[in-house]
């Protein structure tokens, strides 16, 4: 990726389509994630906004369309997905961290294997991170003796450390204590506000409307409204947007 | 009293007696400790090739089930274990030796390591498949999100957990291989258990070395188990 236009943008997304069993759970799915944008995919379970964001980094393989990550296509079959993968992060609803890992180690692997650093360097980089976040301390201890909070902010510096173009949220605070989503999200902002590319798949649509630059509401595997939370969250044109914020606001 | 004094002297005497006659005389022990050293060399051998065949297969099997790859391979594993599970263990060293072996000359452990490591292969390979399969699908979305690749994930990620939640059942799969290898007298190989049966047979006594190749086997296997729970305790630590 050599031929990188820096005008590009992260993403583009044509008219993705991604079928399970017949159904449409991405259906037609056009947008653009620009360098620095926080943009947040919100929408009733089963809009098939997960879908969307896992057939970004290709967890789930799309049925058709394309993907453009930083003006290359990477859903052909001889793009080199590792490499590609190692330039976007992605932080789980159920975190999954590798539990026979230190926490040290779950955040430095793939660094490490993928030859992206030395092990010298990742090991300096995460013990940065893990002062930053205040984890310190916890560098050596395992997953299982960590909090959700804690488990869901190491993740987040395990997508970091790799210097990631940007990072996809797959319901990061769904499975939290409601006391824990807290920390978590406000290491999501600090991200943000520095500059961070991130997309979001969430139900916290107080979260979203703080911090998102941009909101995409799916309804049935469509986006059905797009735009900055001011609009779409507050002052939604659609019937159905108007009729879930109602039920959820 | 004093009948059952003597009662118990004559008891004494004919167990010294026996004893004398069935491991002592004409040097017989060293039948059950030539024995015990073949069943145990035997064993491990087999053992370590079929980790390595069991850990090959199921590698290849699971892969196939997750990515839809290797289809004619997985289809070669699957013939394999289907004949070796269903075939008895004797059956298939016999075939070994008297078939497949039958026009060369080879040693007769050989011939047992291969069949009984073939053999275990089999059940090995099912035992570590599913320990891959009973990982949670979201490790290796992690692995694979952080731009691992397949192998790498496998390697880090996946069989080190997979490996500690089958450690009972391959522990397990190594004392029934253990056992196993009694039947090696097929082919009359001089393993533990046909050291006694020789010794039985020139002696025309069968409680002493019948029982005491009985112990030795029950003394290898409690001692393995012992040394398994301790590994089991240290990989859990590790969590």
């Amino acid at each position: 990726m050599s031929n990188v236009d820096p005008a590009d943008p992260v993403f583009r997304v044509n008219h993705l389509v991604k079928q399970f069993n017949g159904l449409r759970a991405v259906n037609d799915v056009s947008t653009e994630i620009h360098q620095g944008e926080a943009v947040f995919v919100l929408g009733p379970s089963g809009s098939g906004k997960s879908t969307f964001l896992r057939c970004l980094n290709l967890l789930e393989e799309p049925g058709s369309g394309e993907i453009y990550f930083k003006g290359g296509l990477i859903n052909r079959p001889k793009a080199d997905i590792n490499k590609f993968r190692q330039q976007v992060g992605m932080v789980f609803q159920h975190f999954n961290l590798f539990p026979h890992l230190t926490i040290l180690e779950n955040i430095t692997i793939a660094p490490v294997k993928t030859g992206r650093s030395s092990r010298a360097e990742a090991t300096a980089k995460a013990d940065a991170l893990l002062k930053r976040i205040g984890l310190y301390d916890k560098r050596d201890v395992y997953p299982q003796q960590l909090s959700g909070g804690q488990k869901q902010r190491i993740a987040i510096v395990r997508a970091l450390v790799m210097n990631p173009d940007v990072i996809l949220f797959d319901e990061p605070t769904s499975a939290l204590d409601p006391e824990m989503v807290g920390e978590v999200l406000a290491l999501m902002k600090d991200l943000a506000q520095e500059g961070m590319t991130m997309v979001v798949v969430t139900h916290e649509i107080g979260f979203a409307r703080e911090v998102a630059s941009r909101v995409m509401f799916m309804d049935a595997g469509r986006v059905v409204e797009e735009g900055t939370p001011a609009d779409v969250i507050d002052n939604p044109k659609n019937p159905r947007l108007q009729e879930f914020f109602s039920k959820v606001l | 009293m004093d009948n059952f004094w003597n009662w118990l002297q004559g008891c004494r005497t004919d167990f010294c007696d026996s004893f004398y006659l069935n491991f002592i005389k004409d040097d017989r022990w060293r039948y059950l400790w030539d024995g015990f050293w073949t069943t145990i060399g035997i064993s491990f051998a087999a053992v370590l090739l079929g980790v390595l065949l069991g850990f090959t297969v199921a590698v290849i099997r699971s892969t196939h089930d997750k990515t839809g790859k290797l289809r004619l391979l997985n289809w070669l594993c699957k013939l394999y274990l289907t004949v070796i599970r269903g075939t008895p263990v004797v059956v298939q060293l016999l075939i070994i030796y008297f078939v497949i072996f039958g026009s060369v000359n080879i040693s007769k452990i050989l011939v047992a390591i291969v069949a009984f490591g073939v053999n275990s292969g089999a059940y090995v390979a099912e035992i570590i498949r599913g320990g891959i399969m009973s990982i949670d699908k979201g490790q290796f979305e992690a692995g694979r999100s952080l731009g691992l690749s397949y192998i790498q994930t496998m390697i880090y990620i996946i069989l080190p957990q997979a490996f500690k939640n089958v450690l009972p059942a391959l522990g397990n799969e190594f004392i029934v291989l253990l056992k196993e290898t009694s039947v090696s007298g097929y082919i009359a190989l001089q393993d533990l258990t046909k050291g006694g049966d020789i010794i039985r047979s020139q002696t025309y006594t069968a409680f002493m070395p019948l029982i005491a190749v009985a112990l030795i086997y029950l003394a290898v296997v409690m001692q393995f188990s012992w040394l398994l729970g301790k590994l089991e305790r240290r990989l859990k630590n590790n969590e």
